[in-house]
């Protein structure tokens, strides 16, 4: 399939490109301000709003009173006030509206609105809230074989916690939205949000409207990470409140520092571990206890929860295994989706239990991954019950670590650190195996709207939302191969939720492979309509050899009979024909995916549709004075069965481990002793920057190994990436480990900052 | 001739702008240049990120005519950036690039490059970056990796990963920065100079706010003298933060950023004097081969969207723990260059640094400079930076270390010079005491540094803890130990 360019790519680059904050609306639009609480837990004693009305330019302040539907925001649980009633429960919760005619007005009125509250013990840590058995939800399970047993009796054992800190998305654009009210109390909402229908639902919810009412509309988002799969309904709810209230356009751009302090963010995790393996590595049994930081409601944290949980054995056969997970409620903002969606954090603890047995082994930990791998045709069950099929970490590893050098390499990295006392090399080949479908299976559904005009060109509505990832392009790029047309003659529309109802978040990695179906679907239908009218109209003058329907093919702009290939009409006179002939060229199109399911209770099921592969490997230099590191190279070798865009793919596995290079370096989340983020802003909070990146960074696809069952034979690509940066956590490690010669386990946890690595090699050169 | 008083005049792209606060509704003199490009319905190519200068989404374009009579153009970051500080100038925006030819949209050469390399996904940021790789373009022709890198660390994606965004512009800058406004050079500088000799000093007023911006020295101290509690900013970097952060009204500001006497740099048989108004991305390059240590710390310091604007002067006159000059000002053994209306002083940095951003300046007085000393033959001075990232971020711990041996390579002289250890930027006196009259070698440095270890009591913050900020200021010296073997 040939590579289109990025479809808005023209756009980025002049500045012409729309955000939600970039739309023109009219002098009538008012600015929106939340005002949220200062206290992590606190009773409201008192709101006071009197002063703030006065000042000029102020049109409504909102609290929960304001609210004519329902006061909830929650997704699927129904535990996050819109706005705050009677209790707060994190910094950052909202608790009154401000509409203003500037940003001044709305700061003044801040200013003037005053709260009276009655401090609460607040709970701001996982380990707290576990020694107040705060348990947000009752704890799952999956399990396989007699792991106690069988660990009690292991030769080799090792037992200890990984800390795995959050993250922030740090999307570019800010949570935007413009509410602009209609007639008969209708709504039209323009969010940049990852799942325009629940933003149309819960903003129906709070204005006590119907789904009818409300229509949102997502043209793209200036990145999105899973920040906006259910946090950009609220700003969405706030502005359609005030919106509503003062029945003139309100928009709500949120400023850096209030996203950073209000939004959730990726769940830190304590995972406490348990393994077994005999002398040869070979792991035997594993026992995980995984506890998340869920924030003060439920958000999507037992989805998250579960994906950590059926991704905790990542690429590895473990025969003897008991994942419980345990999501804890503390007072701090709900945490959410993030690219992997609990994935890394499950993943994370694996990888370290590999490195581990190396280390006691004392062999190489690229060794002992091979020797666990998932095999193809025993030990190629999951702990819960999906068997593996299409297997690719053997051929991703011997391609990889023979591309990479990796076994010279190694070599060159010990005699590096035997002559070199400050500055130390690490390297780590790790793997990732992501699964792919929503863990909750009725989600794996999707929708799409194709119209054909009479001039011959089309517009493509399907119910994804575009971030950046590139799935518009990949869209256009399917409409147009089935179709057989020009792309230039087509036009993705921007996704709204009154062109495509009730449809899933763009998450989960899924957003090509549900939507592309779908358009692919109303194609299909469109094609056969257009096909008869075809058939019948190369016929006319045939008594014998005549056209058959099943050989009408649509290509270059033309629809042709593939064994008469003299009977053919552009694309364009087909169309017009057809509309003569008075043959609807508009369809709906549908997909969902077959044959998933996974059942909570049992914690057993065939949850994915497929498995995306990848591995890489990294070679960093550590300066044991200062802590600082540098990624000297990093090769990639991943799996997206027949790429549909190798460059758009090839954009998603380079900025997918940049952003985990960030979670797993410099990324670090800091509260004070009241539960205030200290990270609030880019001053402090630090995402890689150009110069953080490999000095030599080699990326390459694995070819000829289509997937099966998926449009054009693709795969998944959004979030597999992501989790290749423990190549980087573990290369770190690797370095550090080099000071006490590899004898000593150095003490380490994610992320590996400066500081993390500093007191790790101190640790070590004590313990030395 | 038109005398400009009242107004700031600038080019917006090509076209002569004059923006007149009485009558304004929608500007104040802080309005910062971001909020009044996206007061513009045909402007909001320019973005938000973060309205600190840590991200570059704002990044825009700012010409200048040199000595030479030449358009120099710099990446900023417009939302630090005060509207006055246009004056004179041509602002280009993202908007500009592009060129209509025959109803087709002719691409710049970067512009084009990002397309064919992939180098937008979410497109927020692809203006601010458009606009520094512009800047990298008609700067340099093939530049070197390292320039590329240098050219966009002030710009955050979180999309890419940057590594298209570098091939973009390693395919884009190949023209010897050849482009539609190479054929527009010489009016744009013609209306410039225009501006700039019909302008002395500009004092723009509002009910709220005053806002002086003087070109000649003289008439800045005289300004001092009549407002004692006015702002004095330059570069804008940390004052724009009151304005776009804390939403602080400031009512008198003089601003000193148009004042070309306070820009020099000048190389004396015994000193390097440098004009506090000199930008730091000057200095960097000035600063080379005279003061290695400043060189080394001005390439980790910020962005080079944020060092076009910043001044030596400001950075000292922040008197912040964490500023990044300050220690290598002191391992210099420098001193600040202070005057009022009737007055000039000469301080030694070590005095001049009172407390936690305290200064020994008096309300009447501007700092007009700092005169290094250069360092003796055989004496090493090296700096150091530990943050949390590498660049654009603020010191964890940052040091400057001065070390003079005898031939018994015994130490006759040392300065230990830290950042973010302590309230202010302090030496580790006792640490030196220890050393000087010793043999300078590994027992003596180790026995030094347990010493610095126990000297400092740092904080734990936001990016780091005490126990942290005390390995590293140990470890620091026994870095520049190894260091100096090599020199």
């Amino acid at each position: 399939m040939k590579d289109l360019q990025h479809d808005s790519a023209k756009l980025h680059v002049t500045g012409e490109a729309i955000y939600v904050n970039d739309i023109e609306s009219n002098q009538q639009t008012l600015i929106g301000k939340i005002l949220y609480s200062k206290h992590a837990h606190a009773r409201i004693k008192k709101i006071d709003i009197s002063q703030a009305l006065l000042i000029n330019k102020v049109h409504a302040i909102v609290t929960y009173k304001d609210i004519p539907g329902k006061n909830n925001m929650g997704p699927i649980v129904y535990d996050e006030p819109c706005l705050a009633e009677d209790e707060v429960n994190f910094i950052g919760q909202a608790i009154v509206l401000i509409a203003a005619e500037n940003e001044y007005a709305c700061i003044e009125a801040e200013k003037a609105i005053k709260i009276e509250y009655e401090q609460l013990e607040a709970i701001l840590d996982i380990e707290t809230a576990i020694k107040k058995n705060n348990l947000l939800a009752p704890p799952r399970k999956i399990e396989r074989g007699n792991p106690d047993g069988v660990l009690s009796n292991c030769e080799y054992k090792i037992k200890d916690t990984l800390h795995i800190g959050g993250q922030e998305h740090w999307y570019l654009e800010t949570q935007s939205c413009l509410c602009i009210p209609g007639e008969n109390g209708e709504m039209q909402v323009y969010s940049s949000t990852q799942n325009p229908t629940e933003t149309q639902i819960l903003v129906a919810d709070v204005l006590g409207l119907e789904s009818k009412d409300v229509i949102v509309e997502s043209k793209r988002l200036g990145g999105g990470f899973g920040g906006k799969e259910t946090q950009g309904n609220h700003v969405a709810c706030w502005a359609a409140l005030l919106a509503q209230k003062t029945k003139r356009p309100v928009k709500i751009h949120l400023s850096r520092d209030d996203d950073q302090k209000i939004t959730g963010k990726r769940h830190r995790f304590i995972i406490n571990y348990e393994a077994g393996f005999n002398k040869e590595g070979q792991i035997e049994a594993i026992i995980f206890e995984q506890n998340s930081d869920a924030g003060a409601a439920t958000d999507l944290s037992m989805a998250i929860l579960e994906r950590a949980m059926l991704h905790a054995e990542n690429s590895y056969f473990i025969p003897n295994i008991k994942i419980i997970g345990k999501a804890w409620k503390t007072n701090l903002p709900s945490n959410t989706a993030f690219r992997g969606f609990g994935g890394p954090q499950g993943m994370a603890a694996m990888e370290t239990i590999i490195d581990r047995i190396a280390r006691q082994l004392k062999k190489d930990p690229l060794e002992i991954r091979y020797k666990n791998f998932y095999k193809i045709s025993t030990n190629n069950i999951t702990p819960y019950d999906q068997l593996i099929e299409n297997n690719r970490l053997f051929i991703l590893h011997d391609k990889l670590s023979e591309s990479s050098d990796y076994w010279s390499r190694r070599k060159a990295i010990h005699e590096f650190n035997t002559k070199n006392k400050i500055l130390k090399k690490g390297i780590a080949l790790t793997p990732v195996k992501f699964g792919i479908s929503f863990t909750t299976s009725f989600l794996n559904q999707a929708g799409a709207l194709v119209l054909i005009y009479k001039d011959g060109t089309v517009l493509v509505n399907h119910g994804g939302t575009e971030m950046g990832q590139g799935l518009y392009t990949k869209i256009l790029q399917i409409a147009s191969a089935e179709l057989g047309i020009n792309p230039k003659n087509i036009k993705i529309a921007p996704t709204n939720t009154s062109k495509v109802p009730n449809t899933s978040p763009t998450a989960a990695s899924s957003g090509t492979d549900l939507n592309g179906m779908a358009v692919k679907n109303a194609i299909d239908i469109l094609k056969s309509r257009i096909s008869e009218v075809v058939t019948v109209e190369f016929n006319k003058d045939f008594k014998y050899d005549l056209t058959k329907i099943e050989n009408i093919e649509f290509e270059n702009d033309m629809v042709f009979d593939n064994f008469h290939k003299d009977r053919s009409m552009t694309f364009k006179e087909v169309v017009s024909m057809a509309y003569l002939k008075q043959v609807s060229l508009s369809s709906t199109g549908f997909y969902k995916t077959p044959a998933v399911n996974f059942d909570r209770e049992k914690g057993t099921g065939k949850p994915f549709h497929y498995f995306s592969y990848g591995m890489a490997v990294s070679e960093v230099l550590v300066d044991s004075l200062t802590g600082s590191h540098k990624i000297i190279r990093t090769d990639i070798l991943h799996d997206c069965g027949d790429s549909l865009n190798t460059e758009i793919d090839k954009g998603q596995i380079i900025g997918g481990f940049i952003q985990g290079v960030g979670w797993c370096t410099t990324e670090e989340l800091k509260y004070d002793k009241d539960g205030n983020l200290l990270n609030h802003s880019p001053d402090t909070y630090k995402i890689p920057s150009v110069q953080d990146i490999p000095d030599d960074l080699r990326v390459e696809l694995l070819k000829d190994f289509p997937n099966e069952n998926t449009i054009r034979k693709s795969k998944a690509i959004g979030e597999p990436p992501f989790m290749l940066c423990f190549s980087v956590w573990l290369a770190i490690k690797d370095a550090i480990s080099s000071i006490g010669l590899h004898q000593i386990e150095p003490e380490f946890s994610l992320p590996a900052t400066n500081e993390t690595i500093l007191l790790s090699i101190e640790n070590l050169k004590n313990k030395y | 001739m038109k005398k400009y008083k009242n107004a700031v005049a600038f080019i917006l792209n090509d076209k002569l702008v004059e923006v007149n606060f009485n009558d304004s509704r929608s500007h104040t003199p802080t309005t910062t240049v971001l909020n009044y490009l996206r007061n513009f319905p045909f402007h909001r190519g320019v973005k938000e990120g973060c309205a600190e200068g840590d991200c570059g989404a704002c990044t825009v374009v700012i010409g200048q005519v040199n000595e030479e009579n030449k358009i120099i153009y710099q990446a900023v970051d417009s939302c630090l950036m005060f509207l006055p500080m246009l004056h004179g100038k041509q602002l280009i925006t993202v908007e500009h690039l592009a060129r209509i030819e025959d109803n087709k949209i002719i691409l710049h050469p970067v512009q084009q490059s990002l397309v064919d390399k992939y180098g937008s996904q979410c497109g927020y940021c692809t203006p601010g970056f458009v606009m520094s790789l512009f800047a990298l373009y008609k700067n340099y022709n093939n530049p070197s990796k390292e320039i590329i890198l240098d050219a966009l660390t002030g710009n955050l994606c979180r999309c890419t990963g940057y590594q298209p965004i570098i091939e973009a512009a390693e395919l884009a800058c190949v023209n010897n920065g050849t482009d539609h406004f190479t054929d527009s050079e010489e009016n744009i500088t013609n209306i410039l100079l225009q501006i700039k000799k019909s302008t002395k000093t500009l004092s723009l007023k509002t009910k709220k706010q005053t806002y002086y911006r003087p070109a000649k020295f003289k008439k800045a101290k005289l300004l001092r003298s009549l407002h004692p509690e006015a702002i004095i900013t330059s570069g804008a970097t940390d004052i724009a933060l009151k304005v776009t952060k804390k939403h602080e009204l400031l009512k008198e500001i003089i601003d000193i950023s148009g004042i070309e006497d306070l820009k020099y740099y000048e190389e004396r048989p015994n000193t390097i004097n440098v004009g506090a108004g000199l930008s730091l991305e000057k200095l960097k390059t000035l600063s080379e081969k005279a003061l290695p240590a400043l060189h080394h710390m001005l390439t980790v310091f910020g962005s080079k969207q944020i060092r076009s604007l910043a001044t030596l002067g400001g950075n000292i006159g922040s008197a912040s723990p964490i500023g990044d000059t300050l220690p290598v000002l002191i391992a210099y053994n420098a001193s600040v260059v202070i005057e009022s209306i009737d007055n000039k002083r000469i301080v030694n940095i070590n005095d001049f640094i009172k407390a936690y951003r305290k200064t020994d300046i008096h309300t009447d007085e501007i700092i007009t400079g700092v005169i290094i000393p250069k360092p003796k033959e055989g004496t090493i001075v090296r700096s150091y930076k530990i943050s949390k990232r590498k660049d654009l971020d603020i010191s964890t711990v940052s040091a400057c270390y001065a070390l003079k041996l005898n031939n018994e390579n015994i130490v006759q002289s040392i300065i230990l010079a830290y950042g973010g250890v302590a309230a202010t930027t302090k030496r580790a006196l006792e640490a030196e005491n220890f050393i000087i009259g010793k043999l300078w070698n590994q027992e003596i440095v180790e026995e030094a540094s347990q010493i610095i270890f126990r000297e400092f009591a740092p904080l734990s913050d936001a990016r780091a803890g005490e126990e942290m900020r005390r390995i590293a200021a140990r470890n620091l010296l026994v870095k520049f130990y190894s260091d100096s073997l090599t020199f």
